[in-house]
């Protein structure tokens, strides 16, 4: 399949990458890494009249570690340098991990982190070819105005499939945004709506610009798990992050002293699970605390008919997936 | 659509190209340059047969438009080759079987080349992860597998490939 025709806009700067968005705002997609929006262009998902390729962008990459303890990464930054990276490997493993798990090994050497993000979500009925879509009928995400997933629904369930979010979210991650009205730095968390069409507060006039890690997620122990039908080069169907810290104990590990719970693939969004922290916090890990928050983690997963595993099979990985990552986590198994 | 003038170089040589914005680098190498080595599989961005060098960095050349890598140095399994004679992990490939039909073979290779540039002695599980990027349908990874260690022990002894 080829691509749709459109006119290529190579900024060097943030500015300039701002200004052409601004001007062609109405018709206009974003190129990182382009391993989401070259396929999706091939499939006409979208059929932009410009792309705007911020490769020649060079402030926008690299791992910045700040004096406060922090980090700041810029989000053209690949998942390939983020998952190598000694510092973040040291103090964010958690995200390293993440990174290592996404698509394969060369994918991550065209992918971003700010892509991963950005990630549309994904369906089995909308991640098909024009011919496909029109044959079996559109959909809400796309040209349509029903919903083969949840018949009878006006809500879009397409499933938020990045595997980096969920374990941002666990490091309180915030990313800025630049715009005609200059930079805004929100929470990630915040940047996520829950539906699966519009899935993002991000303007057609804006880009996602650097992403922040705060010093006070640093040095937290960091675990990811993945369910995917081969071992390489699949979106998640199913992903946990945790991080966790204990209180020094004099020599052996102490209780728990914060914990925090992500998942993705299971929602039109990642989700941080409510409750994880008053469920765990003050205790001393053991199985079946491990079994009440994979109980605790199901119940946020609401995963519908979107990808080639059943919904069922997806909510019990989320169960068992968490389970093994605390108990990980609290360096049990 | 309107053609923009680029200036690609691949395997060392610089080529002045009128390119459409949108085509893609895959299509540029093997319809304007004739290089036909890298092949075009799945289309959808995960069989890594398209796979090339940008800067010594292996990358998906169906997923990257020709006007991007612009300024980079491109290299394709036509640029392998050392002096007119296939390099070691060419060679290897041939002696262990690597290649069965032959169509993800060049793709495995630069996969290959672009692990050995950034790591000269990879373990076993940093060899198999790297192969887990490209797809091979008659399923002969374990014979690459031999093969990559063999082009590693012949390039560290300096000596030829042999069984």
């Amino acid at each position: 399949m080829s691509l749709p025709p459109f006119k290529v806009l190579r900024p060097r700067s943030i500015d300039e990458a701002v200004g052409y968005l601004e001007k062609h705002v109405a018709n206009i997609r974003v190129l990182a890494g382009g391993t989401d929006l070259i396929p999706s262009m091939r499939q006409r998902l979208f059929s932009p009249e410009y792309v705007l390729d911020l490769s020649g962008v060079a402030a926008m990459r690299g791992v910045r570690p700040q004096s406060d303890g922090g980090v700041e990464i810029g989000s053209l930054t690949t998942l390939r340098v983020i998952e190598n990276s000694g510092f973040l490997r040291q103090h964010y493993p958690v995200l390293a991990e993440a990174a290592a798990t996404v698509a394969s090994p060369v994918l991550r050497n065209m992918g971003t982190i700010g892509g991963n993000i950005c990630l549309d979500t994904r369906c089995l009925w909308y991640n098909q070819s024009l011919t496909w879509r029109k044959g079996c009928g559109f959909c809400i995400k796309k040209d349509g105005d029903l919903c083969h997933v949840a018949p009878g629904g006006t809500k879009c369930w397409a499933a938020f499939s990045g595997d980096t979010p969920p374990a941002l979210l666990c490091l309180n991650t915030e990313i800025e945004i630049a715009g005609p009205s200059g930079v805004r730095r929100i929470p990630l968390q915040d940047f996520y709506t829950g539906l699966g069409d519009s899935y993002r507060k991000l303007q057609a006039n804006e880009l996602v610009t650097r992403v922040f890690l705060p010093a006070s997620s640093a040095d937290y122990r960091g675990v990811y798990r993945k369910l995917r039908v081969r071992g390489s080069i699949d979106y998640p169907l199913a992903g946990v992050a945790v991080v966790m810290r204990h209180s020094s104990n004099g020599h052996s590990i102490g209780h728990i002293a914060d914990v925090r719970i992500g998942i993705t693939a299971v929602n039109p969004a990642p989700l941080l699970v409510k409750g994880a922290t008053d469920l765990l916090a003050g205790k001393e890990m053991n199985d079946l605390l491990a079994e009440a928050a994979g109980d605790l983690a199901a119940k946020t997963a609401k995963p519908l008919t979107t990808s080639a595993l059943t919904p069922e099979y997806r909510s019990e990985m989320i169960r068992v997936f968490t389970k093994r990552a605390v108990l990980a986590a609290a360096g049990m198994n | 659509m309107k053609k923009e003038l680029i200036e690609l170089r691949v395997n060392g040589r610089l080529h002045e190209l009128a390119v459409e914005p949108n085509a893609v680098l895959l299509d540029v190498l093997r319809q304007e340059l004739q290089l036909t080595g890298s092949k075009r599989a799945c289309d959808d961005s995960s069989c890594g047969a398209c796979t090339v060098l940008l800067d010594g960095v292996a990358m998906m050349s169906c997923t990257m438009l020709a006007i991007s890598c612009e300024g980079q140095e491109i290299t394709t399994i036509e640029g392998v080759s050392e002096h007119g004679s296939l390099a070691a992990i060419q060679k290897a490939y041939g002696d262990w079987g690597g290649a069965q039909c032959g169509f993800c073979t060049p793709g495995f290779i630069m996969t290959v080349k672009s692990l050995l540039a950034e790591n000269p002695d990879p373990s076993e599980a940093d060899v198999r992860a790297a192969l887990s990027s490209n797809l091979c349908r008659c399923t002969g990874y374990n014979q690459m597998y031999d093969a990559i260690r063999s082009a590693i022990k012949a390039e560290r002894e300096g000596s030829a490939v042999t069984k």
